[in-house]
């Protein structure tokens, strides 16, 4: 049986709906995966929203959804089994309320991706469903036993907010109020996008560049550059930048700094924890003080990017950023 | 320094790891190509080694499990695309030998995991690990259902370590 395929299949619907590929999402329900760090960039919810909303699409977040979890399993806190059960309560909890659920964090995509890929080990997925069915014992409910079963067909499909943005390209170029201005942009996906293990499922998936957040920035007029660290980690590497900072930084400082290299106006990613890592001021002040060299090109999520360039408030793209470097720039550069 | 000259080879530490962890059969394919190693950030900014430690692992040296090396992995995945075979999972394995580690007492002492112990309480008690500002709380009975998944998870032990710490430091604050 095989579990593991909860990725919405992007070239089925560009094949059925070659013309305009948002009307696939007309008729379906639309939920937003709750990233722990969106607390810190509001923006990056509301971005995608907002624009789902003026869409008319039927967009939500589920109420019983809890965190990924995968902070914990990556640092020996749960077990496999443990991960694999709060995944799969997330996952039938959603599949109740919804046909698609958007990630607009890396993290959260890979842990609900491999969260599922663990299960094909039977012994974890016993061990899974035994932990599940435990659940009866402590709540005298009705639900229970049976409220979380795991299901090998989930409705539910599962797809990033880049894949989906670059899916539905021209509905969001039509959407925009403003343009890139030729600015030179560095992008940076993320390993937990650029090294999705199921793409070697498919020589063609494994071999093709990634180049989607290019083809992105090229279509909102801006200039896509080239850089050395592009492929490069952001430094967080499961708490790396906690566990040995000096190291960690050491990787965001060579990314930031070979961006900077080639004249880079911004960095752009599709994760709120490598935003997170490559923005936060106090791991420049660090840098600064252990490299010698003061870094300053600010660093923007895709949604709030996209946010911005559609004519949104403030307070609805790049609310809590003030201190990040130089955003306000960005953000007047593309407004004026 | 040749690397398996100070051990023989034996297979218990394999077995071990495999009866644990079943896909970590698949280390045996390793070629030695070396490929995991120079995509690696953390061999770019530490002596971390992946090859190494896969020799080691099929040596039955368990000094790997003492090794400061494995709690240096970014868990990028770089590794697992980069790999010429097709299933070796290096980032399940060092999440593996970091359990052992953290079994016989090698790991990180807690007060390296002290951001951990914050984030581990909100998750137990709010089932997030930043406080939602952007929607409703979790319902009561979920975060149950989350506490029940957790039972005698680690994540428990953190949290109640922590509980510990602010209670002595209480204690010393009010003698
Ligand atoms: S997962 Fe670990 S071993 Fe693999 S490339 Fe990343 S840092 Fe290196
Ligand atoms: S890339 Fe794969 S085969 Fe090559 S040394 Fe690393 S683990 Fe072994």
């Amino acid at each position: 049986m095989n579990t593991t395929n909860l990725a919405l299949n992007l070239t089925e619907i560009e094949e059925m709906y070659p013309e305009n590929p948002i009307d696939f999402f007309r008729d379906k329900k639309l939920c937003l995966f709750k990233a722990c760090l969106e607390k810190y960039f509001p923006g990056v919810r509301f971005g995608i929203e907002d624009f789902l909303t003026d869409l008319e699409l039927n967009v939500m977040t589920c109420t019983n959804q809890s965190c990924c979890s995968g902070t914990f399993f990556q640092r020996n806190l749960i077990t496999r089994a443990q991960f694999g059960a709060i995944n799969e309560r997330n996952l039938s909890e959603i599949n109740k309320i919804a046909d698609i659920l958007l990630f607009s964090c890396n993290g959260c995509y890979n842990s609900l991706i491999r969260g599922r890929e663990f299960l094909n080990n039977p012994d974890v997925r016993k061990k899974t469903q035994d932990i599940l069915n435990q659940l009866k014992n402590k709540n005298n409910s009705d639900n229970y036993p049976g409220k979380y079963e795991i299901v090998d067909d989930l409705k539910l499909k599962l797809v990033h907010d880049l894949d989906f943005f670059y899916l539905i390209k021209n509905s969001v170029v039509n959407a925009l109020k403003y343009d890139l201005k030729d600015m030179k942009v560095a992008v940076h996906y993320g390993c937990h996008y650029l090294n999705l293990s199921r793409d070697k499922d498919s020589i063609d998936e494994y071999l093709r560049p990634k180049t989607k957040l290019e083809e992105l920035i090229t279509l909102f007029g801006g200039n896509p550059v080239d850089y050395q660290e592009r492929e490069s980690c952001c430094g967080w590497g499961a708490s790396q930048v906690v566990i040995h900072p000096k190291e960690a930084l050491k990787i965001t400082f060579n990314k930031l700094k070979s961006a900077e290299n080639v004249g880079a106006d911004f960095m752009v990613t599709p994760c709120p924890t490598c935003l997170y890592t490559l923005s936060k001021p106090e791991y420049r002040e660090k840098m600064q003080k252990w490299y010698g060299e003061k870094l300053e090109i600010p660093t923007i999520h895709l949604n709030e990017l996209i946010a911005i360039l559609r004519g949104c408030e403030e307070e609805r793209c790049i609310t809590l950023r003030r201190k990040t470097p130089r955003i306000e720039e960005i953000f007047e550069i593309i407004t004026q | 320094m040749d690397e398996s000259s100070n051990s023989e080879w034996n297979w218990d530490f394999y077995e071990e790891l495999v009866d644990d962890v079943e896909e970590n059969k698949n280390i045996i394919q390793c070629i030695s190509c070396g490929k995991c190693v120079g995509d690696c950030p953390a061999s770019k900014v530490s002596s971390f080694n992946v090859r190494k430690v896969i020799g080691k692992v099929l040596r039955g040296d368990k000094s790997v499990l003492k090794d400061s090396d494995i709690w240096y992995c970014y868990l990028c995945e770089r590794c697992k695309r980069v790999c010429p075979k097709d299933n070796i999972n290096i980032p399940l394995l060092i999440i593996n030998l970091r359990n052992e580690s953290f079994k016989k007492g090698y790991g990180p002492k807690y007060n390296d995991l002290r951001k951990y112990v914050e984030m581990s309480e909100r998750f137990l008690k709010t089932g997030v690990v930043l406080d939602e500002p952007l929607g409703k709380k979790l319902p009561a009975e979920r975060i149950d259902e989350l506490n029940e998944i957790c039972n005698f998870a680690r994540i428990k032990y953190v949290f109640k370590a922590s509980k510990s710490t602010t209670k002595s430091k209480k204690r010393k604050d009010k003698s």
